[in-house]
C-alpha cells in the first residue's frame, strides 16, 4: 500500500516554481528521504504533504485518501490529516511540561484522562524520556527536546511521520547517534517516514529509498546504493559523496561499453548503456582509483593528508587534479611520480548540467 | 533646534561615560539618567519652575549664597524652555548612542590600537565617526520630540507671551479660530514629517556601518585612572540634578504649607493631599484618566493583536498596508492628532466634541502604533513552527490561539498594555485640547492648577501620578525581564 502518493505536484511563489512537477510514492513502513541543497524545494514538498502550504497544482494522497487536489479544489486542512510531524527547531511548546506537550494531540481528540496518562507514559518510554515527564522544555537538552517532539508526533498514531531536518540542530556526535536511534524507532513503530535533509550522509545512512532534488525537480530516485554507484547526472554525482570529474571524448562504443579518450590522450573503456557521444565526463569516486608503480596512467602525488582510517591524496595527471582515497597502508611520499588505474567509473553527459547548478 | 543640539552633546557624553568607561555604579547611573523621561514633560516643567522660578528653591539658595539681589536667570523665557526641553529629551540621544556603543565590535578599536593609535585618537577617529549616525538619529528624535512638545513651552513660554507652534495651536483653539489652528497644525506636520523622513533616511544609510551590530563582543572599557573620582562625582551630580532634584522638589512642594515657606518642621503639611481628595474635579479627573487609559490600552492591544496576527502570522495580502497605516500616527505630533480628531468627529452624523469619547478616539489614534509595535514583536518571537506543530496535532484555529499563541504571548501583551496605559494616564497634550467640563484628565487638572497658581496642590497631584508611574514602570521591568522600562 502506498502511504504517500504525490502526483504532478507544483508550487510557485510569484513567477518562480519552488516545486516543479514532483511525483513520488512512499510505501508502507518505508524510510524515504528527500535530499537536496537548500532551496531545492524539498521542505516545500514536505509542507505541502502536511497541508502547511497549499500546492499550486497536483494531487496528494495520504494512506490512499485524497487530501489535496487542485482539479477538485480540495485541500484538507493540516489538523484533519493523519500525520505526525517533527520540525527542524523541534517546536516544543515552552509553556507546557513534557507530559503536556506529548499529551496535547490526545487532549484535542478528547481522549480520557486515564487512557491519556497510559499512552503518554508508553510514548515517553519509547523515546527514553519517562523520567522527565514533569520537566519544562527549557530544562531539557536539544536532543531531549527532539525526543519530546518525536513522542508528540507518534502519539496520535499517524499514518505517516514527516520529519523536516530534525537532526540539523544537534551536535555532530549526537546526530550520528540519533541516525541509528531514529531508524530503530521507525522499525519498532512500523511507521513510514518522509524525511527531509540536506545532509547526504544522513540520507544514505537511514533511507530505504531517497529522492535527490535540485531546483524544484526530482533528479533521481533510488536506494542509497543505486544512487551512490550510478548517479543519474553530474549534479547527483557531485552532491552525493566525493567525485572526480574528468572531461573526455567518446571515440567508439558498442552496446555495453564506450571507449573514451582523456585530454592527455589516454583511452579508457567504461560501461555505458545510454549511447553517449561527443564531449562527456568520466565520474570517478576517490576510492575507485588505485595508485601503483605499474598502472595505466602516469601521475604525481601533490598533497597527502593522513586521515587515520584512510589516506587522502591529491594527484596530478597533466593539468587534471584528482582526489584519491586509499587504505592507510598505501603510503606514498609527496612529489613521488606514480601511475594510477581507474577501477570503476560512470560516463555522464557533458559538463553543462554541473555548471548550470552554480 | 538649540535644545536638540544640546541634547546631542549631553546625551553622547553621558552615554559614553556610562557605557564605555570603568566608572563604578554604572547600572544605577544609567537608571538615574533615563529616569526624567519616565515622568511627563510638563511635570518636569513644573518641577523646574519650583526650582528655578523667581521664588524657586535653587534661586533662593543662589541668592543667599552670593548675596545677589535677583537671580541672573529667568525660567519663563526661551532659554528656560530650551533648558527644560534639554533636560527632558537628552535621554533619547543617551539611549540611542548607548545602544550603538554597546553593539560596536571591539575589534574595530583593537585594530586601531594595533596600528599604533593612542586612546584619544581612537576615540576621535574611529569611535566617534562610527557612532555619528546614532548621535544624529537621537538628535533628530529629540528635535521631533521638542517641536511637538506642548507642556513645557505652555507652562514656561505663554506667560512671557513667547509662543511656539504647539502653544499657538492651543491659543487658536481657545479663541476659537479653527482655520488658524488647522493651518498651524499643517505646518507642524510638515516640519515633523520632514525630520522624520531625514531620520528614516539616516537609518537606511546605516547599512554602510553594518560593522556595528552582529557579533556581541563587549568593547573594552576605557580606564579612567586618576580621572575616575572626578568623573564619577560629575556624573552623579549631573544625574542627580537632572532626575532626582526635580522629583524631590515636586514632593517638597506638595508637603509644604505654601511654595517658598521656610523649611521648618512647622511648615510641613498633608493638607494639599487632603484638598485633592476633596476636590471634585481632581477625583473626576483621576477616574476619567484611569478609565480612559485602561480603555485605550485594552482596545489598542486588541486591535494591535488582530493587525499583528494578520501581518506577522497569516501574512494576508494588504496586511502590510494596514500595518503601515497603523504606524503613521507615530510620526504626527499629538497636537495635530487632536485637531484632526476635532475636525473628523465634531460634525453630524457623529458629533463627539466635548464628550469623553472624543478623547478616547484621539488616544486610540495615538497609541495604536505603540500597541502594534509590541504585538508585532511579541508575535514575531513565537516561531511559526510552534503554531504549525499544534495544527499537526489536530488543533483548530481557536484551539491554537487558546492553547499556544495567547499563553506564549501573555507577558508581552501585558507589558504592551502597561506601555499604553502609563503614557495615556499622564497625557496632557491631547486632553487639554479636547476636554470639556466634566471630562478633565489628570494632566489637564495638574496643568490648570499650576497655571492658576495652585502650585502646591498641582505638585501633590503630580506626586500621586509619579508614584503610580514608578510602580507601573517597576511592574513593566519585572514582566519583560528588564527589556522595557527603566
Amino acid at each position: 500500500m502506498d502511504k504517500i502518493k504525490i502526483v504532478n505536484l507544483k508550487k510557485s511563489y510569484g513567477q518562480g516554481a519552488a516545486v516543479d512537477n514532483v511525483n513520488l510514492t512512499v510505501r508502507d513502513k518505508e524510510f524515504f528521504s528527500l535530499l537536496g541543497p537548500s532551496g531545492c524545494g524539498k521542505s516545500t514538498t514536505l509542507r505541502c504533504v502536511a497541508g502547511l502550504e497549499e500546492p499550486t497544482a497536483g494531487d496528494i494522497y495520504i494512506a490512499e485518501a485524497l487530501v489535496n487536489s487542485s482539479a477538485e479544489n480540495l485541500n484538507v486542512p493540516t489538523e484533519k490529516r493523519p500525520i505526525g510531524m517533527v520540525f527542524q527547531n523541534y517546536a516544543v511548546w515552552p509553556h507546557m511540561t513534557v507530559f503536556e506537550n506529548v499529551a496535547y494531540p490526545l487532549k484535542i481528540k478528547k481522549v480520557s484522562k486515564t487512557l491519556t496518562r497510559q499512552r503518554v507514559a508508553d510514548a515517553l518510554d519509547t523515546v527514553g524520556l519517562e523520567r522527565l515527564a514533569d520537566r519544562y522544555p527549557s530544562q531539557l537538552s536539544g536532543g531531549e527536546q527532539q525526543r519530546v517532539a518525536l513522542a508528540r508526533a507518534l502519539i496520535k498514531e499517524p499514518e505517516v511521520l514527516l520529519l523536516d531536518e530534525p537532526l540539523s540542530n544537534l551536535d555532530a556526535k549526537l546526530r550520528e547517534h540519533m541516525r541509528f536511534e531514529l531508524k530503530e524507532l521507525q522499525r519498532r513503530a512500523g511507521i513510514p517516514i518522509l524525511y527531509v535533509t540536506h545532509d547526504q550522509a544522513e540520507a544514505l545512512a537511514m533511507s530505504d529509498r531517497l529522492a535527490v532534488m535540485n531546483a524544484g525537480r526530482i533528479v533521481q530516485v533510488g536506494t542509497p546504493m543505486e544512487i551512490y554507484a550510478r548517479p543519474a547526472d553530474c549534479f547527483v554525482a557531485d552532491f552525493i559523496g566525493l567525485m572526480n570529474f574528468i572531461p573526455c571524448r567518446v571515440v567508439a562504443h558498442d552496446s555495453e561499453t564506450a571507449t573514451v579518450e582523456l585530454t592527455n590522450g589516454c583511452q579508457l573503456k567504461i560501461a555505458d548503456r545510454h549511447g553517449l557521444e561527443g564531449e562527456c565526463v568520466v565520474a570517478v569516486r576517490p576510492e575507485d582509483i588505485t595508485l601503483s608503480r605499474t598502472g595505466a596512467v602516469e601521475c604525481r602525488i601533490e598533497v597527502r593528508n593522513y586521515l587515520g582510517n584512510l589516506i587522502d591524496y591529491k594527484i596530478s595527471a597533466g593539468t587534471q587534479i584528482i582526489r584519491v582515497q586509499t587504505a592507510n597502508t598505501a603510503v606514498y611520499e609527496e612529489g613521488a611520480g606514480l601511475t594510477f588505474t581507474i577501477e570503476r567509473a560512470s560516463l555522464l553527459p557533458s559538463f553543462e548540467a554541473r555548471q548550470s547548478r552554480a | 533646534m538649540a535644545a536638540a543640539l544640546l541634547c546631542m552633546v549631553l546625551g553622547t557624553l553621558s552615554a559614553f561615560l556610562v557605557v564605555r568607561t570603568d566608572l563604578p555604579y554604572k547600572r544605577s547611573l544609567r537608571t538615574l539618567m533615563v529616569l526624567p523621561y519616565a515622568i511627563p514633560s510638563f511635570f518636569s516643567a513644573i518641577a523646574w519652575i519650583q526650582l528655578l522660578g523667581p521664588q524657586g528653591y535653587l534661586t533662593r539658595f543662589f541668592v543667599t549664597l552670593f548675596g545677589a539681589g535677583t537671580a541672573p536667570w529667568n525660567i519663563y523665557s526661551p532659554g528656560g524652555i530650551v533648558f527644560v526641553l534639554t533636560a527632558h529629551y537628552f535621554v533619547l540621544v543617551f539611549i540611542t548612542v548607548a545602544g550603538a556603543l554597546e553593539r560596536m565590535d571591539a575589534s574595530l578599536e583593537e585594530a586601531a590600537r594595533a596600528s599604533g593609535a593612542t586612546t584619544y585618537r581612537i576615540m576621535k577617529e574611529i569611535t566617534l565617526p562610527l557612532v555619528m549616525p546614532a548621535i544624529f538619529a537621537g538628535g533628530l528624535l529629540a528635535f521631533i520630540g521638542s517641536i511637538a512638545n506642548f507642556g513645557i513651552p505652555a507652562l514656561l513660554g505663554m506667560r512671557a507671551r513667547f509662543f511656539v507652534l504647539t502653544t499657538s495651536i492651543y491659543y487658536a483653539l481657545a479663541i476659537p479660530d479653527f482655520a488658524l489652528a488647522t493651518a498651524l497644525s499643517g505646518m507642524l506636520v510638515v516640519v515633523a514629517l520632514m525630520f522624520l523622513t531625514i531620520q528614516l533616511w539616516l537609518q537606511k544609510g546605516e547599512g554602510k556601518y553594518t560593522v556595528i551590530g552582529g557579533k556581541s563582543v563587549h568593547p573594552a572599557e576605557l580606564k579612567l585612572h586618576s580621572l575616575k573620582t572626578p568623573m564619577l562625582v560629575c556624573a552623579i551630580i549631573f544625574g542627580f540634578f537632572i532626575s532626582l532634584v526635580p522629583m524631590l522638589s515636586m514632593f517638597l512642594t506638595a508637603v509644604l504649607k505654601y511654595w517658598g515657606a521656610a523649611l521648618t518642621p512647622g511648615s510641613f503639611t498633608f493638607e494639599h493631599f487632603l484638598y485633592i481628595v476633596n476636590l471634585e474635579a481632581a477625583k473626576r479627573a483621576l477616574f476619567n484618566s484611569v478609565v480612559l487609559a485602561a480603555l485605550a490600552a485594552t482596545v489598542t492591544m486588541f486591535v494591535g493583536t488582530i493587525i499583528s496576527y494578520m501581518h506577522v502570522k497569516a501574512r494576508l495580502r494588504g496586511s502590510r498596508l494596514l500595518d503601515f497605516l497603523a504606524t503613521i500616527p507615530y510620526a504626527v505630533p499629538h497636537t495635530v492628532i487632536a485637531i484632526a480628531v476635532i475636525l473628523a468627529w465634531s460634525r453630524p452624523p457623529v458629533s463627539l466634541y466635548g464628550t469623553f469619547w472624543i478623547i478616547l478616539v484621539a488616544y486610540l489614534a495615538v497609541y495604536i502604533p505603540f500597541a502594534v509595535r509590541t504585538t508585532n514583536a511579541t508575535l514575531q518571537q513565537i516561531h511559526n513552527s510552534l503554531e504549525e506543530a499544534a495544527r499537526v496535532s489536530g488543533a483548530t484555529f481557536g484551539q491554537r490561539l487558546r492553547h499556544v499563541i495567547l499563553p506564549l504571548s501573555r507577558p508581552g501583551m501585558t507589558a504592551g498594555w502597561i506601555l499604553v496605559f502609563m503614557p495615556a494616564l499622564r497625557e496632557l497634550t491631547i486632553s487639554i485640547l479636547l476636554y470639556a467640563h466634566g471630562t478633565e484628565t489628570i494632566g489637564v487638572v495638574v496643568f490648570n492648577l499650576q497655571d492658576a497658581g495652585y502650585r502646591e496642590v498641582a505638585a501633590a497631584l503630580a506626586c500621586i501620578v509619579i508614584v503610580i508611574l514608578i510602580f507601573g514602570n517597576f511592574l513593566l521591568k519585572k514582566l519583560t525581564g528588564g527589556v522595557s522600562g527603566f
